[in-house]
């Protein structure tokens, strides 16, 4: 019983939880090919590209913070969500919105009440590493929270795949010596890495 | 032997192979989901993080500010050699006109060393070991920069993890499809997956 519920669960867990792996390894392959795509790109930030400017008309209250500065152009530009923002010295608001697909950089300037929004070049590395990245519960959006709880599981299922793994392996009798073999290659592999890197 | 055996045994005995790795990058994971929990725990300390090891003034010809990664490279090298750190890895970043750091790093031991341009002087600092730095030093190791083919060879396994990870879904499936009792739940698992994966991709 015990057998076929671990069984059961490393199946229905992996078919879940496939994209996010497939993401995983596309981004993982992407990073540790960057110089390809330093030498193809070229290195320094993405550039942006303008994609309009509109007057903004809403009003702040006095002594309003810098978020919820943001977070009011944001949700009146159907564009909230994850985001920073900064006061630059000449008055400006910039807003990086961590747009998943499309990054965009709004800059209200106080003075003509102009918001000019930019995107980011796309680029499908980029895009794969930002996914890569993407984590943690500081948001303070529910979707990013639900996206880390994601995550989450998916560090847990890796964890119960490499232990179901070894259960489902030792079951079968017959490739425990074979099985064997290429666990204590790759441990001693790693372990020679874990001493030399 | 069928194709069927054949694909089970290829996703076993790579799983098996890769396991080391596959639950590095589990574990290693848990420092990057949680950063402000860790910090947090790691601030209570009240620790230095960084314990100065070595202040000297030393002449080398600076790269330009618009040099290519490789000169850079080889300055990043001779500020080690002349700061005694021999064998590592190591990353060169110029972090303002007047200052470059060089970073070298194995997987256990971490150093910086920042060279002051118009001083023509360089410190080199030693950093506090921690369990969460290495688990995520481990990580992100990767990339095929370095010259050393031992650093290389890391690399080409983090690509075969990636393969691996590619290879155990399409054998994965190929399996579960063997099962015709499970189709019909297994492809709800799919569906209900890809349907959530898609809607965060386009909402976050």
């Amino acid at each position: 019983m015990l057998s076929r519920l671990v069984r059961r669960t490393h199946m229905y867990l992996a078919l879940f939880l496939f994209p996010w792996m497939l993401m995983y390894a596309l981004s993982t392959a992407v990073m540790n090919h960057r110089a390809y795509f330093v030498e193809r790109y070229g290195s320094g930030p993405i550039p942006f590209e303008a994609e309009r400017t509109i007057t903004y008309d809403g009003v702040f209250a006095e002594n309003a913070e810098l978020r919820t500065i943001s977070q009011q152009i944001l949700a009146s530009l159907d564009l909230d969500g994850a985001h920073n923002v900064s006061r630059r010295k000449d008055g400006a608001i910039v807003i990086n919105r961590n747009d998943l697909t499309t990054p965009r950089r709004l800059t209200y300037s106080p003075a003509d009440r102009t918001v000019v929004i930019e995107r980011m070049a796309h680029r499908s590395s980029a895009f794969l590493e930002r996914f890569h990245r993407r984590r943690g519960y500081a948001t303070g959006y529910r979707l990013d929270t639900l996206w880390a709880v994601s995550v989450d599981l998916v560090l847990v299922a890796m964890v119960f795949w490499v232990a179901s793994g070894l259960w489902m392996w030792w079951e079968m009798k017959v490739t425990r010596r074979l099985g064997l073999s290429a666990f204590v290659l790759g441990a001693a592999t790693f372990g020679f890495y874990l001493m030399t890197l | 032997m069928t194709f069927s055996h054949l694909n089970r045994r290829v996703h076993l005995y790579l799983g098996l192979a890769l396991l080391p790795w596959f639950f590095m990058y589990a574990i290693s994971s848990i420092p990057f989901a949680h950063t402000p929990f860790v910090e947090a725990r790691d601030v209570a300390k009240k620790l230095p993080m960084w314990t100065l090891r070595m202040d000297r003034t030393i002449d080398v010809n600076v790269p330009a500010p618009d040099a290519r990664a490789t000169e850079l490279r080889a300055f990043g090298a001779a500020i080690l050699n002349a700061a005694g750190i021999h064998g590592t890895s190591f990353g060169v970043y110029r972090q303002s006109e007047s200052q470059i750091n060089v970073y070298a790093y194995s997987f256990w031991k971490s150093t910086q060393v920042k060279y002051f341009i118009p001083e023509r002087r360089f410190t080199v600092e030693d950093r506090r070991f921690r369990w969460d730095q290495f688990l995520t030093g481990m990580h992100a190791r990767g990339g095929f920069e370095d010259e050393r083919i031992l650093t290389r060879s890391w690399s080409v396994v983090v690509d075969l993890v990636c393969l691996s990870i590619v290879v155990w879904i399409g054998s994965g499936v190929y399996m579960w499809w063997g099962l015709p009792g499970h189709r019909r739940w297994g492809m709800a698992a799919i569906v209900a997956g890809a349907a959530s994966f898609l809607i965060f991709t386009l909402a976050l």
